[in-house]
């Protein structure tokens, strides 16, 4: 009695795992056969991550040539000078009498700034007043602003504190409570997560998670759109291909994806930062464990949108210019906190927002699984919706495509 | 051209929306205000002083004080705080007895930008308290007033940024990006309209009511995105320059002028790339890997000269480098125009590339004799 019970439930799943393995394998077949899918899904997550972290790969900058105009011409002006073009970040490459001539330079893009040592600078200095330096920089790019006033900062520092302790020598403060005096609460700054403030360790992790999301969006909505625009009755659904229900479609389709991605995230979150020195202190296991339901999220999401996609290329036309608006959403260089209400609900439609927060919590920060529930949660529930969601949209399609074809046979039995 | 969703969608909804989000985004220009935490483990009068005048400062606000290091550390792993300051015991009687107890800070620079914007305001504090305290130990000492000021900083440091003495974070971003999609739609919208008549092979109609002129056909066809693209860059600038009053130190006209020049050259840059093979996807799949690139070539993000050698010539052939290049003689610098001829005469170069792949089009367009997928 329950072996017979039994039988048809066996029958049954055997039946349910026939039907998804053969939606698999008529998935990998697209995949492969297709030129655009598998330059998406294939091509971009390989050559993508090599080429912006090669780009990148020069984390800070190297002797950004800086002009000096040096009206001084003193032993201590020169001195500074020298000082300045010791530093690894910038390069004295010229040296003018007035700023107008500096100003022409930096016109023509020969210099990125400018120092400026006023005419008084070694009489003030020698009469125990205070004087001025000052620095124009480019700030085209935030690259050279910040880099210019770091360096010029930290020599005129050094040389100030120099000064001081000889200028307290001469008012009678001397030894001991000289160096206290010129010094009296010392300050530490303490770089974590990025010591050398890189900018490729900074942007670089966002940027991997987006290229993870967009090429598996994009190459969904390839695959999805195909589908419709090639077969007779403009569906999504080949019917030949399922017979069973919506589940296995979208079950097997996802099966697909999620397997190709957990062997790309493999590649690109684990072995790309090491090989190009990106940060990389996270837990491997909390890694895998947040891009379990990062990659169900985004499978589920792209699958769901991919349906609305009446052809090929329209995904591509129409949500390329998303990686950009996602890189911002996903709050790395604009931070999180000042991101007004509305597009931080918005932005937390998309799985890469907690994906990237996530990721960058986990192998920049060094947070383990239970500092980041918000995203980890998140991800869950979104897996969950869009997978309620794409099911939804594919038995819509599903159903559309058997009234199609319904009424494609009825047709000709009227004739 | 009206027919199907996808040309108005690339063209007006996706400019709108781009403006919209972006100018609502960054509408604070600098983030002000981010989350800091600090270790009081002092508690006295002066400790609490310096956290006060900290929370003052523009891009620091104090969300929360910690009994430990650990847990500071563990609410910045968290993201809930950018940076924190730790204030030992005994800190305030160890600065009244001369014994130089150090304050230390930590600073999240996995996200850079913040970090970076709050390690200035905290070093700026740590710098002014220690100041107070040497003023207040000169004077102690019977120093001359006039004279504490050249003991205490002997040299000033005076830093002008050119062009954006604001070091506003949305002018420097903003008048990439917006070009960037601007760029990113235009190779779109210049790939696809061609490549469906190749696509669906109604090349050979789309020929015929040129007078089988196949310049005319193809200068029909894109004609109108050069007006309506033109027409959005245009707003754009006038968006940045005017509604957001982002810097603008020569006359607007040439940013028009740079922004027509780019949407022109974009589209003949696209024109060949739908001719490399007449192939929708493919077309499409270049023109989006070329244009993401477009705002990493711009040399915005990251300088070029600073990138590997190679970089530098190839950004050359972005439309979006050149205008960058303007942007930052006339818009930023406010330099001669004669400075920015050259950048002009290189967008305009472009409009003969499409020359390479014409005759390949235009064969493609009569025989039809290409694989449509």
């Amino acid at each position: 009695m329950n072996i017979l019970q039994k039988i048809p439930l066996l029958k049954n799943t055997i039946a349910i795992v026939n039907d998804i393995l053969k939606v698999i394998k008529s998935e990998l077949r697209t995949m492969f056969k297709d030129r655009g899918v598998v330059i998406m899904l294939v091509l971009a997550p390989l050559a993508y991550p090599l080429l912006y972290c090669s780009l990148y790969k020069n984390e800070t900058l190297i002797d950004v040539s800086v002009a000096a105009v040096d009206c001084s011409r003193s032993q201590e002006s020169r001195e500074l000078l020298r000082h300045l073009d010791a530093t690894q970040s910038i390069h004295i490459t010229s040296t003018y009498s007035t700023l107008a001539e500096a100003k022409q330079a930096y016109n023509e893009k020969k210099v990125h700034g400018v120092v400026y040592i006023p005419a008084n600078f070694s009489k003030k200095l020698n009469s125990g007043e205070q004087t001025t330096v000052s620095i124009y920089a480019d700030i085209s790019s935030f690259m050279y602003y910040r880099i210019i006033n770091q360096a010029c900062n930290n020599c005129v520092m050094d040389m100030s504190n120099q000064i001081q302790v000889e200028r307290l020598n001469a008012n009678g403060i001397t030894g001991e409570l000289a160096t206290i005096i010129s010094n009296p609460i010392p300050y530490e700054g303490i770089i974590l997560y990025n010591e050398s403030t890189g900018f490729a360790s900074f942007l670089m992790p966002a940027v991997l998670i987006l290229i993870i999301f967009q090429t598996l969006f994009l190459g969904i909505g390839i695959i999805a759109g195909t589908s419709r625009g090639e077969n007779r009755f403009h569906v999504l659904v080949n019917s030949s291909v399922h017979r069973g229900g919506t589940f296995m479609v979208v079950i097997g389709k996802s099966f697909c994806y999620f397997v190709m991605y957990a062997a790309w995230s493999f590649f690109i979150l684990m072995i790309i930062p090491r090989v190009f020195n990106l940060p990389h202190i996270g837990i491997p296991f909390d890694i895998m464990m947040l891009m379990v339901p990062f990659l169900l999220a985004s499978v589920f999401f792209s699958m769901t949108v991919s349906v609305f996609l009446p052809h090929r290329e329209t995904g591509m036309v129409i949500f390329m210019f998303m990686s950009l608006i996602l890189l911002f959403l996903s709050g790395v260089s604009w931070p999180q906190s000042n991101i007004n209400g509305f597009w931080r609900a918005f932005a937390w439609i998309f799985p890469s927002t907690c994906g990237t927060q996530g990721y960058i919590k986990i192998n920049t920060l060094g947070a383990d699984l239970s500092h980041i529930s918000f995203e980890y949660i998140s991800l869950w529930i979104q897996t969950v919706v869009y997978f309620a969601t794409s099911c939804w949209a594919y038995s819509w399609q599903i159903k559309k495509s058997r009234n199609k074809s319904d009424v494609a046979f009825e047709i000709p039995e009227s004739l | 051209m009206v027919s199907r969703p996808i040309y108005f969608i690339s063209t007006v909804i996706i400019m709108t929306f781009t403006y919209v989000f972006f100018l609502t985004f960054f509408n604070e220009g600098q983030p002000n205000k981010m989350p800091i935490g600090v270790v009081d483990l002092d508690n006295s009068s002066l400790s609490r002083q310096f956290i006060r005048n900290l929370g003052t400062m523009q891009h620091s606000n104090i969300v929360m004080r910690l009994n430990s290091h650990k847990e500071a550390r563990e609410e910045m792993q968290r993201g809930n705080i950018y940076a924190f300051v730790e204030i030992k015991q005994d800190f305030a009687k160890e600065a009244i007895s001369n014994r130089r107890p150090t304050i230390t800070f930590y600073v999240n620079d996995g996200f850079l930008i913040a970090g970076s914007l709050i390690s200035k305001d905290i070093t700026y504090m740590c710098a002014a308290t220690s100041i107070g305290m040497q003023q207040k130990v000169l004077r102690a000492k019977g120093i001359d007033e006039n004279r504490i000021k050249g003991i205490i900083q002997p040299i000033v440091l005076d830093t002008h940024l050119i062009g954006n003495p604001w070091a506003n974070y949305g002018t420097y971003l903003l008048n990439v990006i917006l070009p960037g999609i601007l760029q990113l739609m235009v190779l779109m919208m210049t790939v696809f309209p061609i490549g469906v008549e190749y696509k669906e092979r109604t090349s050979r109609e789309w020929l015929k009511n040129s007078n089988n002129s196949f310049f005319a056909a193809l200068t029909g066809k894109l004609f109108p995105y050069t007006i309506i693209f033109t027409f959005f860059g245009i707003i754009g600038n006038i968006l940045l320059y005017k509604y957001m009053h982002y810097p603008l130190n020569s006359s607007i006209g040439w940013m028009f002028l740079a922004t027509f020049l780019l949407v022109i050259a974009t589209q003949a840059v696209g024109i060949i790339f739908i001719g490399i093979t007449p192939v929708l996807r493919d077309g499409v799949t270049f023109g989006g890997v070329f244009g993401m690139l477009g705002v990493t070539f711009a040399g915005s993000t990251f300088p070029i000269e600073q990138m590997p050698i190679g970089t530098r010539i190839f950004s050359d052939f972005f439309p979006i480098h050149h205008y960058f290049e303007i942007y930052v003689n006339q818009a930023l610098n406010g330099v001669g125009i004669h400075y920015s001829f050259i950048y002009f005469i290189a967008l305009l170069s472009f409009l003969v590339s499409p020359l390479i792949v014409f005759n390949r089009l235009k064969k493609a367009a009569i025989n039809q004799n290409f694989p449509i997928k």
